[in-house]
């Protein structure tokens, strides 16, 4: 399409003014490099994904949800919890609340690292208090086991595509830790061809994003009696060849068009 | 915002002031409308102080300090970009994880800040080669996150500051915290500068510890704060 681009490692930082626009690939938190890299060229007015305020949204899971209360996007029942009032009574009632196990997520939480799910108060204050060491708060969810995740990727509020994240046999998170190595082992991706999928599914990833912003996201959905409750959204999807691409194969042409407006 | 009536201070410290003082914990269950001032120790990303002006934004409220500028002030490239943009004087500066790179673009000795999630006072002087690769391996975290390296022209100087006001008597530092608040409007924080040739140069931004607050410090907060919401905001 004509455009030119490089690669840009942390040496070259310096560099951000020389470009048109910024397409960021790195795990994004305000507390990285790439929440630098983002806000510096969106302080000097380059385009830019993920731009500054989805990072901060995407990265901080109490953000989001907070954001989907207020403009009642359905998602999984939520709450948060502060590290002064972790005490025996408020654990208990989250179980009466929620039920057992219930999952527990540090704000922080990406590439399905950080989300645990207990089903004791021992458990329970062990996990918490490894989360607590980074952030004030962090969020406890109902448990909502399903077979899969509706992944919807979206740019500049339209469907990019449409996949399903299996969870591996037995497991239920897309990508979890095997015991004992360090290896992470991921659940299969089945792709759909965009205009085939759900079209209430397609609605509530793009309610969910409009909350949000205007960039790139990965909206995860579960299918719940026939209802859609949205995970959660990240920022910095994952898109691999012949996974996320598989059906739909202008993704990469709609976003070089969309960073070079 | 002048004209703004209330005012909800909403503050970990315990001030001496007749306005109306709010716990973080209380005001991030509530749903109050109204301009919220937030005071506190440690604003940065993930703190308490960062999710009371959080809370306040979705609710809808004016806030002092908003979170991007929480985030913004603390992350040291960001600041001293923003600070320059707006006409402060700041020091050079280059964020990297090569040594090489810093010796290419400044000669000893140099003082290396980390830009990583985890440090909170992170910040080494080096006066050799030995001693910056010491600094860099370790503030970058075994070269994980990048450092953002400064020239060390004079001792660092760490002045507390409120509201843009601090107690030290030289016409530059005092310039300096006016404007970093003007530009971030961190009610709460240390600033480090550096002073040379008759001038000051920003170089970082800290958060407090509770201890650093003395009771003199905790006066001088209590009469902005009774000052503010007396009178209204920002006349």
């Amino acid at each position: 399409m004509g455009h030119e681009f490089n690669f840009m490692f942390r040496s070259e930082l310096s560099e951000i003014p020389k470009y048109d626009a910024v397409f960021i690939r790195a795990t994004t938190d305000p507390l990285y490099t790439a929440y630098v890299v983002s806000r510096t060229a969106w302080v000097l007015g380059l385009r830019v994904v993920d731009d500054p305020e989805s990072i901060r949204i995407c990265a901080n899971k109490i953000h989001q949800y907070k954001l989907f209360e207020k403009y009642d996007v359905p998602h999984i029942p939520t709450l948060f919890l502060n590290k002064e009032e972790f005490h025996h009574r408020q654990i208990e009632e989250i179980f009466e609340l929620f039920g057992k196990p219930v999952v527990i997520k540090a704000p922080y939480t990406s590439f399905s690292r950080y989300v645990e799910k207990v089903s004791c108060e021992t458990s329970f204050r062990e996990v918490a208090k490894r989360f607590f060491r980074r952030s004030d708060y962090i969020v406890v969810q109902k448990f909502m086991p399903s077979r899969f995740d509706w992944r919807v990727g979206v740019l500049n509020g339209e469907v990019l595509y449409v996949c399903k994240y299996m969870m591996p046999k037995g497991k239920w998170k897309h990508g979890v830790k095997r015991r004992g190595k360090p290896s992470f082992m991921w659940g299969r991706t089945v792709t759909l061809k965009r205009d085939n999928a759900p079209q209430r599914l397609k609605e509530t990833a793009l309610k969910a994003c409009s909350v949000i912003g205007k960039g790139l996201y990965g909206v995860d959905i579960k299918e719940i009696n026939g209802d859609y409750v949205v995970v959660e959204v990240n920022d910095n999807p994952s898109i691999y060849k012949d996974q996320e691409d598989l059906r739909d194969k202008d993704i990469y042409e709609r976003i070089i068009k969309f960073l070079a407006e | 915002m002048s004209g703004a009536s209330c005012v909800l201070v909403v503050s970990n410290i315990d001030l001496r002031t007749n306005a109306h003082i709010t716990k973080p914990s209380v005001f991030l269950k509530s749903s109050v409308r109204d301009f919220i001032l937030n005071i506190n120790n440690d604003y940065r990303y993930m703190k308490t102080g960062y999710y009371v002006s959080l809370h306040a934004e979705i609710l809808g409220n004016d806030v002092v300090p908003t979170t991007e500028n929480a985030i913004d002030a603390y992350r040291l490239p960001v600041l001293l970009v923003r600070a320059s943009k707006n006409g402060m004087p700041v020091m050079p500066h280059l964020v990297t994880d090569s040594v090489k790179q810093i010796m290419a673009e400044f000669n000893f000795p140099v003082v290396v800040f980390a830009v990583n999630p985890f440090s909170f006072n992170g910040f080494q002087t080096a006066k050799n080669r030995t001693a910056l690769y010491r600094a860099v391996k370790s503030l970058s975290m075994n070269y994980r996150y990048a450092v953002c390296a400064q020239p060390l022209r004079s001792e660092i100087l760490q002045v507390k500051s409120f509201f843009g006001e601090c107690s030290i008597e030289d016409d530059g530092v005092r310039e300096i915290a006016e404007k970093v608040y003007e530009t971030f409007k961190i009610p709460v924080c240390k600033l480090l500068l550096q002073r040379f040739d008759k001038e000051a140069y920003l170089c970082g931004l800290q958060p407090l510890k509770l201890e650093e607050i003395l009771p003199s410090d905790v006066d001088m907060i209590s009469k902005i704060v009774s000052r503010f919401s007396g009178k209204g905001w920002f006349d």
